[in-house]
């Protein structure tokens, strides 16, 4: 049985696995499962369906929407045909859906629901090539008067009457799939320039899953929540490659709003977070007990000291003395067991970081929490993962040993190069870009790092990102700011000095959390920028980049900072999908801002 | 024969004519809206129509029959379901069991069955599973188990939504959805109108402010002034119509029309 390509390697899985459950799904409060027998009858009718609507070989169908079990089915049936499955992320704008759908000349959209299906028919005039949009959710579509509307069923309907006239139709078109096809297009966010479609081949992913499985094994015993986007790599990898690897269960929750307590519910067994969320759940913990009786609260802060200390320990790799273990079991008992139950952790035996560099600081929280977080390093460019710090061998600050099969290399001006079995195709329609990217066989990652003794990577920075300060200095601004968002009342930051005299930031507060802060000391505001005008919040603030600037030399130090009245926001182009800062953007928007807070200086 | 007939009551309270000889027609899958100046007599028609009060001269038909002199839990079994200008909920129950209070017509079994199977009884998991459906319609997974007075006001409001739903009304009376929300929470709760209307089928009549939203959404529109109706028809015509203009919509006529003002 062939497994060289995603939808054969799918069905071996069915093949193995047949009325084991594959996904689960809650609906209507129950969560409902789907057999991999069940999976492979939806993949194989919405394939035979979209012949109907005329996909073949090497046409692009892009997806638009949030996880649910129909994009899987949507991904891997398109995929079947030697389709190529694009995805948008379902918060895009529809100028930037525009943007995919026009440069991937797909003809048909599959959307999620009437949100995504109007940011279509928006849009649709200027795409002559859109022909169809597939629904998965026709609530509220019923009455629209538009011939390209076709709902999800009647597609996967159609298919099925394909498949009783022609049932070797399937397999015919399954062995005409070839692994150096392309199976999935990803467009990278692009903090800088337009998105590009990033072309990943069968083999790519093949591969990839090759390498992982030898240091990040999976069992079908393993569950999965998906609730990242899937249009990204990683979650990609997480909901698609790994279990066609190995047969674990993908779970979704209601909506976006719910994965909190379908994690509590599932307590998956392998996760990846960006370090975003794991900020976030931090914060989460953090302002709980502030809120919490003065009995707990005064446990907690007994026994998370005794987790830090277990956790430094145990990351600076000494033995640990009798005393210690002791006082972590007890703090187990009493708080850390609770707390990971409250996140959904408590069963987690791979708990990832990745997508952006995360603040060493929030790693050793979760470590004294007993959750073993692993920050890694990946590339859409490489098909998701390159390497990651292995269980038992954490080492703060660096993104681990590379996975099997993949080859490091820094070039002279610190740029970390890559080779693997994995290294995408190229960029689609755009070959003056690829060749920039891959030369001589080695990928050019952009990143800026370093290879220490033992193998492992750390990243600097971006290479376009690091500021140089008039006084000469090498200066990574990643690395302040998320320092800097390891602050409950911090949400986002962006550090400024490139050719200036001194460092200087402009703050995002993390609105939930500075306005439970006003309400208990009673200050009155209304809005986001009422809030961010008092000085009473300002000060809060000033504390907290002065206990920042504390972990840092004098000239890394953040000497001015300027609130921003107003949340930084996709749709206003400040950030990316994935929550990336779009750096030169911002730059520019707050243009002024910035003038001014080195113009009181001088 | 239309769904709803109401032919020429009058309610007065002391001097006060809050209705004077008032007719008003809804057909069956209309989305109908009552507007009128503050004190024009709109929420008192609504409570005739439920049976809250009893008009001192005409006639309400539902379906064809006299329901005026009905009480009003009467009336809700015909299927009339409303929400109340003020949420009015179970405020210290969650949601989930101030939805399944609204389906208690549906249980077949008496008090003392129902308190003694409890959770096992099949009503029970049969009107759990309707109530499951409303949550999905109005999209409330993440607030099932919380408690309605947690819950921020323009989410309360859905809430009391979902329990006039559950009743899986004929008729269903919205006392201004809007009133007291932002934006956002206008826009959603516009939508979900829309999808009741749609989705279910039902027959809404709704009174409201926002007069942005009213001329958007309603397909026939009757204005109040002074217990008096003076204008009745679609939403151009109401638009129109001077009398309305003078007496509702004032200056800011203009603006309104532009969706400027709210």
């Amino acid at each position: 049985m062939r497994t060289d390509t995603l939808p054969h390697l799918f069905l071996e899985k069915v093949h193995r696995f047949g009325d084991r459950v594959a996904l689960r799904e809650k609906d209507l409060g129950l969560w409902q499962e789907i057999s991999w027998n069940n999976y492979a009858r939806h993949v194989r009718h919405f394939a035979l369906g979209l012949t109907q609507l005329g996909v073949h070989h090497g046409d692009h169908v892009s997806i638009f929407g949030n996880n649910k079990p129909e994009w899987l089915y949507a991904d891997l049936a398109i995929q079947s045909i030697g389709g190529i499955a694009v995805g948008i992320y379902p918060t895009n704008p529809s100028a930037e859906a525009k943007y995919v759908i026009e440069h991937s000349d797909s003809r048909i959209v599959v959307c999620d629901d009437q949100e995504q299906v109007d940011k279509v028919l928006e849009i649709k005039h200027e795409l002559p090539l859109l022909e169809k949009i597939i629904v998965m959710d026709m609530k509220g579509l019923r009455n629209y008067n538009e011939p390209c509307i076709m709902s999800f069923e009647a597609v996967e309907e159609l298919g099925e009457t394909v498949d009783q006239a022609e049932p070797h139709k399937y397999d015919e078109l399954l062995d005409s799939i070839r692994p150096e096809d392309v199976a999935i297009m990803v467009y990278t966010s692009g903090t800088t320039g337009p998105p590009k479609g990033a072309m990943i081949s069968h083999d790519n992913v093949i591969q990839l899953i090759k390498g992982q499985t030898q240091v990040l094994p999976q069992s079908e015993e393993d569950e999965v929540v998906s609730y990242l986007p899937l249009c990204h790599v990683a979650e990609r990898m997480m909901s698609v490659f790994m279990p066609l690897g190995s047969g674990s269960t993908v779970n979704f929750a209601e909506s976006v709003d719910t994965v909190v307590l379908a994690m509590r519910e599932i307590m998956p067994t392998f996760y990846l977070a960006v370090p975003r969320i794991w900020e976030k759940m931090m914060a989460s913990i953090q302002i709980k007990m502030k809120d919490a009786t003065p009995i707990k609260k005064k446990i907690y802060h007994l026994a998370l000291p005794w987790g830090q200390a277990m956790a430094e320990t145990r990351l600076a790799g000494r033995p640990i003395p009798l005393g210690l273990r002791l006082k972590y079991g007890l703090a187990n008992l009493l708080v850390l067991r609770a707390l990971r139950k409250e996140l959904g952790l408590s069963r987690v035996r791979i708990a990832l970081s990745g997508a952006a560099p995360i603040s060493p600081e929030v790693i050793k929280f979760f470590h004294g929490l007993g959750i073993e977080v692993l920050e890694g390093w990946g590339m859409t460019e490489e098909t998701g993962i390159a390497t990651f710090n292995h269980p038992g061998e954490v080492k703060l600050g660096s993104v681990g040993r590379p996975i099997p099969g993949v080859e490091l290399k820094i070039a002279e001006d610190g740029e970390i190069l890559l080779k693997c079995p994995h290294i995408f195709v190229g960029y689609w329609k755009n070959p003056e870009a690829t060749a920039e990217t891959i030369q001589n066989g080695w990928l050019h990652t952009g990143d800026v790092g370093e290879i220490d003794a033992e193998g492992r990577l750390s990243i600097t920075d971006r290479k376009k990102e690091i500021i140089i300060t008039s006084g000469g200095k090498n200066i990574s601004p990643s690395e302040l700011e998320n320092r800097l968002k390891c602050s409950p009342y911090i949400n986002e930051a962006v550090v400024i000095g490139d050719q200036r005299k001194f460092l200087s930031a402009l703050i995002q507060i993390e609105y939930d959390n500075v306005a439970k802060w006003a309400q208990e000391k009673r200050l009155a505001f209304t809005t986001f920028r009422s809030l961010v005008q008092m000085d009473e919040v300002k000060k809060l603030i000033s504390d907290e980049v002065e206990n920042a600037n504390g972990d840092f030399s004098q000239v890394e130090r953040i000497k001015k900072f300027t609130l921003l009245e107003k949340e930084l926001d996709h749709d206003d182009g400040e950030v990316t999908a994935t929550l990336k800062l779009r750096r030169r953007e911002v730059n520019k928007k707050f243009a002024d801002l910035i003038e001014s807070m080195y113009q009181e200086a001088s | 024969m239309a769904l709803l007939e109401i032919q020429d009551i009058s309610i007065s309270f002391g001097g006060v004519h809050a209705l004077r000889n008032v007719s008003f027609t809804v057909e069956k899958g209309q989305l109908a809206a009552v507007i009128g100046p503050n004190g024009a007599g709109k929420t008192s028609l609504l409570n005739c129509i439920s049976g809250f009060y009893k008009p001192t001269q005409g006639k309400v038909l539902f379906q064809g029959e006299d329901i005026t002199p009905l009480p009003p839990f009467k009336v809700a079994q015909k299927g009339v379901a409303r929400t109340f200008q003020n949420v009015e909920l179970f405020s210290n129950m969650n949601v989930i069991d101030n939805l399944l209070l609204g389906r208690h017509n549906y249980f077949k079994g008496g008090y003392v069955r129902n308190a003694l199977l409890g959770y096992r009884s099949k009503d029970e998991s049969r009107e759990r599973r309707r109530v499951e459906e409303i949550i999905d319609f109005l999209e409330m997974e993440q607030w099932r188990k919380h408690l309605v007075s947690d819950l921020p006001y323009g989410i309360q409001k859905r809430v009391e939504l979902g329990r006039a739903l559950a009743q899986e009304p004929s008729l269903l009376l919205l006392d201004e959805p809007m009133a007291g929300m932002n934006l956002e929470e206008t826009e959603d709760i516009a939508r979900f109108i829309l999808d009741v209307h749609q989705e279910l089928g039902t027959t809404i009549v709704m009174i409201e402010h926002d007069m942005a939203v009213v001329m958007d959404i309603s397909q026939h529109i009757g204005v109040l002034d002074f217990g008096e109706k003076i204008a009745d028809g679609p939403p151009e015509k109401i638009q129109n119509d001077p009398e309305v203009q003078k007496a509702y919509l004032g200056e800011n006529y203009e603006a309104i029309r532009r969706g400027e003002a709210r």
